[in-house]
């Protein structure tokens, strides 16, 4: 496309491909998560806010945050405009004109345009941008092409890419230093779905290394900072149902909605721990609600643990070694603050670790939900060249994550989009999977993994399940995606130790070096791993698993050591900005 | 130059190139493609075949979105495919044109019969129910994910053509942007994928024959043609073209000699082709029926929404008159049976109000004469651009002054056209018209609001990515002023579009509230709480007529906006012809 001198076209032209390929995927038959988002439009234009999450809960009562409640809300308006039957109150449960759900689905659209899209492309401007044009662009399309957020959001219809944009747009400012504004988007994720909790521990643990980087003073202004930021914007999204507002009580309405801990351990078939054990260990049967929810929730804690300890012995260990960042005069404070960080790139890994804990070992997990440990992934595998590990396990989870999803999207009737979405990524990133024979044990098992998801889909098809076992199918699924996810969540620990350990090792003024030298050992790793598929991806990705961390690194490499050596912090950086 | 010469020359470039290649860097021999294409193209290693990675990305993602667009709208030419398999499967070949258990009787020729037939049993296997012939509207998800299946399969034989078309061709890296631009046409996407019809597959037979007359196997090129017939008469609009070329450069030397034994073999195989096509029927008798099948002469001029040719501009201008005549009040003598007919737009006879009355044969005259003109000239210039592009003009004179025409005809011209789009400026402005202004028009034929994103974000993509990289390849200086103008009337009126799409989507949406504001609003409550089905108010019955004319006005307006195109695409490309000499391209090079 670079070579017919239609570069500017580009990133328009995918992000017009991309939504011709979300209005082609078709809405699932009703009562699902579609007539909910409806109904939440009627009873948020038609009632005031006080009753927003007690009205006729029994109905797909809301339980959601208060930003989806406003983004409903908005909806709801604009519906009413153009036509008040497809949200009258109680009249329109069930309505399914064709108008409605065009309208409907063009409120998903124009959400992803206006949060999910715009969130990529600072993406890959910021993390990505010492990388060519081309593999941003590259890395563009590959993830607003994913194959599980298109189906689920634009097939099945929810609103998970707004949630999804707010955490990706809160990451981006991470990396450009503007930890307040990050902190501000991160909270509205939280707001628009409480699922967004999956990448807390990971971001809070990041923030807190910052502080901790950063040094005693500066550190601990920042500290303020952000739990001034966090606490404002929280109340500001809960203002409604605060006390001069409302009675005090009325802010238990959301929460109790919010947090359904009255639920079982899971609902449907999820390719968790919890139901794959299930097969083997029937936990209802040995232990009570309240101490499954105890169970849970501590092996959630030791599953993220690693990501945590990770992230802050890094800030830590950085902060300590470092002499010009001791926090010894003001000058350095200020410096510090527009610092690179240069343990930005454990972050990634650190969201990994967490949302797959979380989605591992969690009470009340939704198959839907692997689309958070699904960003982080595809964030690394976006600028990850095609023969490195990255890249294999990546493009792995996402297709099981598809996979395990299948039981729902045949329930909806996605098939055909299951194998078109599949198909058209897969082709995009340039995946090839078979590979004879298999190189390194990344390969092996994603060769065993297709091979048995093949199986199942071809024994599917072929005999229907026993009257004994009718999930017979749904739970071999889960048999098969529960290992892939356990693995990920070990690799992506490992993953993180490597990079922890490569920059915590050595010293201050070295620690832009030791990123580099940690790139280059990876790199060669990867250089490697494996040789050369057919395909235009291998043309232009240079060997770097993440760009931006690296190459901010290494041009301030020779800055850093300058400033060292003399010890004056008068140094301006032009792309610092004063928070 | 022969063929054998042509094909000579062929391998002595690739000889050579491989030589060269090959003294330059030894370790790296791609001995099967030719030099220019090395950048672009790493070959795949998944399939033997001749197909390059670029292609098989082109073929995948088309053939996702085709996937995607499985549940789509689907017209009632879904339910007339059906029940063309279930009359061929379940009838004997006997009673194929008699059936008229459904209302939609077959009116393809026999090759498409033939074509169903091959396709019902497959189909019978799959769901026995497809092929029952009573089981009429049957619309259960394993008979539209087969037809579906099938027209994505056959369609490969246009992907196939046009691959064919970028191997030996003069310039492959161009040729491979018309081809994906072919294969990848928002009329098939439109008119095939969403409305349900076959014809990337007898389109690709088309483009098969043109291959064939440009690598210079004019036997085949016609055999195919004549096939091609046998498998949908609408071709016949391009016949004439096909006759005086083949006549003319197969069958005549260059000095007018008759070369005998061509014509013999061109005549017999041409006559085999009917005679399998047709044996059974005359063994039958039952010729006159099937005639009487294939051409109902029994339409009116227009089809039920105008297609955007001249017809719609007289009957527009009618309309204008008759307008003026009330209001002036002036002493012209008014048809009333016309007054109400023509803006119903409703299947059926359309009597001018003012302007005289059109019959069928006044179009076949006009439709000759100008079809003359091309004739005349390519029977003088036998070449390959020449008749390529006479053939376009054929096509788009049946168009635009033919009787009854369809508006999905207009791929007739787009098709041809689209092969000659990189040749000059002056034919690449054309193109581009034409294109923009026909691919519109097709528009009113999805009229869901689910498709209709689909289709209008797919025609800007295609429309963009031609655009863009041919417009700089063909780029010329303006040289005059009255070209300067011709250039910014083109211009703007290519920027009208997007206001014509505004305008067309948002006026029912106007339209229901003046009206819910006039009429009581009865329908805009939705009353049944006990079913879940509340009709949506847009289609509902229109409440008066000023109401219902209101409904037709944004039709009206799309027929007229595009037809203004496509005339004068069609002079423009009339007036290139004539002047073909200060018109060459790099097709001009094909003898």
């Amino acid at each position: 496309m670079h070579k017919r001198g239609i570069k500017q076209w580009v990133v328009p032209g995918a992000v017009m491909a991309a939504t011709l390929v979300k209005y082609c995927e078709k809405i699932p038959p009703m009562y699902g998560d579609y007539e909910a988002q409806r109904h939440w439009m009627e009873l948020t234009v038609h009632l005031p806010i006080q009753q927003w999450y007690t009205y006729d809960l029994q109905y797909w009562g809301l339980d959601y945050p208060p930003l989806t409640a406003y983004v409903s809300w908005f909806c709801g308006i604009i519906a009413n405009w153009i036509q008040p039957s497809w949200v009258a109150l109680d009249k329109s449960r069930g309505i399914e004109s064709p108008g409605s759900k065009v309208f409907m689905r063009s409120t998903v659209v124009f959400f992803d345009m206006l949060v999910y899209i715009p969130a990529l492309l600072m993406f890959a401007r910021t993390w990505q941008g010492s990388r060519s044009r081309r593999t941003q662009e590259l890395a563009l399309l590959t993830l607003l092409l994913q194959p599980a957020l298109l189906l689920i959001d634009f097939g099945h219809f929810q609103y998970n890419s707004v949630m999804l944009g707010f955490t990706l747009l809160a990451i981006n400012f991470f990396a450009t230093g503007q930890d307040l504004i990050g902190a501000f988007f991160f909270v509205l994720s939280l707001g628009f779905k409480q699922m967004a909790l999956y990448y807390a521990p990971a971001i809070g643990s990041y923030l807190l290394a910052k502080c901790l980087y950063l040094g005693p003073s500066a550190g601990s202004r920042l500290f303020l900072r952000l739990a001034l930021v966090t606490s404002l914007t929280f109340i500001l999204l809960f203002l409604p149902f605060l006390p001069p507002f409302a009675s005090l009580t009325s802010i238990l309405d959301p929460i109790t909605r919010i947090f359904p801990f009255a639920r079982g351990l899971f609902e449907d078939k999820v390719a968790n721990f919890w139901c794959a054990t299930n097969v083997a260990f029937k936990w209802k049967n040995w232990a009570s609600r309240g101490s499954l929810v105890k169970l849970s929730t501590g092996f959630t804690a030791v599953g993220f643990l690693p990501a945590v300890v990770v992230l802050l012995n890094a800030g830590w260990k950085l902060q300590a070694a470092s002499p010009s960042k001791g926090g010894k005069d003001r000058e350095g404070e200020k410096k510090g603050e527009k610092e690179h960080v240069p343990f930005l790139p454990l972050l990634p890994y650190a969201l990994l670790t967490s949302s797959m804990s979380f989605f591992l070992f969690s009470f009340q997990v939704h198959e839907k939900t692997i689309l958070l440990p699904l960003l982080p992934i595809t964030l690394l595998l976006s600028g990850a060249p095609v023969d490195s590990a990255v890249y294999s396990w990546g493009a792995l989870v996402n297709n099981v994550a598809v996979f395990s999803m299948w039981p729902l999207l045949k329930r909806d009737g996605l098939g055909v989009q299951y194998i078109a979405t599949l198909l058209l990524w897969n082709r995009l990133i340039g995946y090839n999977p078979i590979r004879v024979p298999p190189k390194s044990f990344i390969q092996f098992l994603s060769m065993a993994v297709y091979a048995a998801a093949a199986g199942l889909h071809l024994l599917e098809l072929m005999i229907t399940p026993p009257t004994r076992y009718p999930d017979l199918f749904a739970v071999l699924n889960v048999l098969i995606s529960t290992p892939v996810f356990v693995l990920v969540w070990l690799w992506s620990i490992k993953c993180g130790m490597e990079v922890g350990w490569a920059l915590g090792g050595l010293g201050p003024a070295a620690s832009a070096k030791s990123t580099t030298t940690s790139a280059e050992r990876r790199l060669s790793e990867e250089k490697g791993a494996g040789e050369a598929v057919g395909s235009f991806r291998q043309m232009g990705g240079r060997a770097v698993s993440l760009g931006f961390g690296q190459s901010q690194a290494r041009k301030r490499a020779p800055l850093q050591s300058v400033r060292s050596k003399t010890s004056s912090s008068s140094v301006t950086t032009g792309e610092g900005e004063v928070i | 130059m022969s063929k054998d010469e042509s094909t000579e020359m062929e391998s002595l470039r690739k000889r050579s190139s491989v030589t060269s290649f090959n003294a330059s860097n030894p370790s790296t021999i791609d001995t099967s493609s030719p030099p220019e294409e090395l950048d672009l193209t790493k070959r795949s290693s998944w399939f033997p075949w001749d197909v390059q990675v670029v292609e098989w990305d082109v073929l995948l993602a088309s053939t996702a979105i085709k996937l995607l667009l499985f549940p789509s709208y689907r017209s009632t030419d879904f339910e007339v495919h059906r029940n063309w398999l279930a009359i061929t499967y379940s009838l004997p070949i006997s009673k194929w044109y008699y059936d008229t258990t459904s209302e939609w009787t077959l009116d393809y020729p026999p090759f498409f019969a033939y074509f169903e037939k091959l396709l019902s049993i497959p189909a019978s296997l799959i769901d026995p129910r497809i092929v029952d012939l009573n089981n009429l509207n049957y619309s259960a998800w394993s008979v539209v994910a087969y037809q579906r299946t099938t027209v994505i399969l056959t369609e490969l034989v246009l992907g196939v053509a046009v691959l064919r078309f970028i191997r030996g061709s003069v310039d492959p890296s161009i040729q491979r942007i018309i081809s994906a631009s072919l294969f990848l046409h928002p009329g098939f996407l439109i008119i095939d994928h969403i409305h349900f019809q076959y014809n990337g597959f007898m389109f690709g037979i088309l483009l098969w024959s043109i291959l064939m007359a440009r690598n210079g196997n004019k036997l085949v090129s016609g055999i195919l043609f004549a096939i091609l017939l046998n498998f949908k008469h609408i071709y016949m609009y391009l016949a004439p073209a096909y006759f005086i070329y083949l006549l003319r450069s197969f069958c005549l030397s260059p000095t007018y000699q008759l070369q005998t034994k061509n014509f013999v073999s061109l005549a017999n195989a041409v006559i085999a082709v009917f005679v399998v096509s047709l044996g059974p029927f005359i063994v039958m008798g039952q010729i006159p029926q099937v005639l009487s099948r294939l051409f109902p002469f029994t339409r009116g001029l227009n089809h039920a929404y105008w297609a955007p040719n001249f017809w719609a501009l007289v009957t527009a201008a009618d309309r204008v008159l008759l307008k003026y005549a009330r209001r002036t009040g002036a002493d012209i003598p008014i048809n009333i049976s016309g007054v109400a007919s023509t803006s119903r737009g409703l299947v059926g006879d359309t009597v001018f109000a003012i302007l005289p009355n059109i019959q069928p044969i006044h179009t076949f005259i006009i439709t000759i004469a100008w079809q003359s003109i091309w004739l005349i000239k390519l029977w003088r210039t036998p070449t390959y651009k020449s008749f390529l592009t006479a053939l376009t003009l054929c096509g788009w004179t049946s168009f635009l002054f033919g009787w009854h025409v369809h508006e999905k005809a207009v791929l007739l011209v787009l098709i041809p056209l689209s092969l000659l789009a990189s040749e000059r400026q002056a034919y690449f402005r054309t193109f581009i018209i034409a294109s923009v202004a026909g691919i519109f028009s097709l528009f009113p034929l999805i009229f869901t609001p689910g498709e209709s994103l689909v289709k209008v974000i797919y025609s800007t993509l295609w429309i963009t990515f031609i655009y863009v990289p041919l417009s700089r390849r063909v780029y010329e200086f303006p040289k005059s002023l009255s070209y300067v103008i011709l250039d910014t009337l083109e211009k703007i009126y290519l920027a009208g579009f997007p206001f014509l799409l505004l305008f067309v989507s948002l006026f029912p949406m106007l339209g229901n509230r003046w009206q819910g504001s006039n009429v009581a609003q009865t329908n805009n409550t939705c009353l049944s709480t006990d079913s879940f089905s509340c009709p949506d108010p847009e289609p509902s019955a229109p409440a008066s007529f000023s109401a219902s004319a209101l409904e037709f006005l944004p039709l009206m307006t799309t027929s007229v906006y595009c037809a203004v195109g496509l005339v004068w695409g069609f002079l423009r490309l009339m007036y290139v012809y004539l002047n073909e000499t200060t018109y060459q391209g790099q097709l001009s090079g094909i003898r």
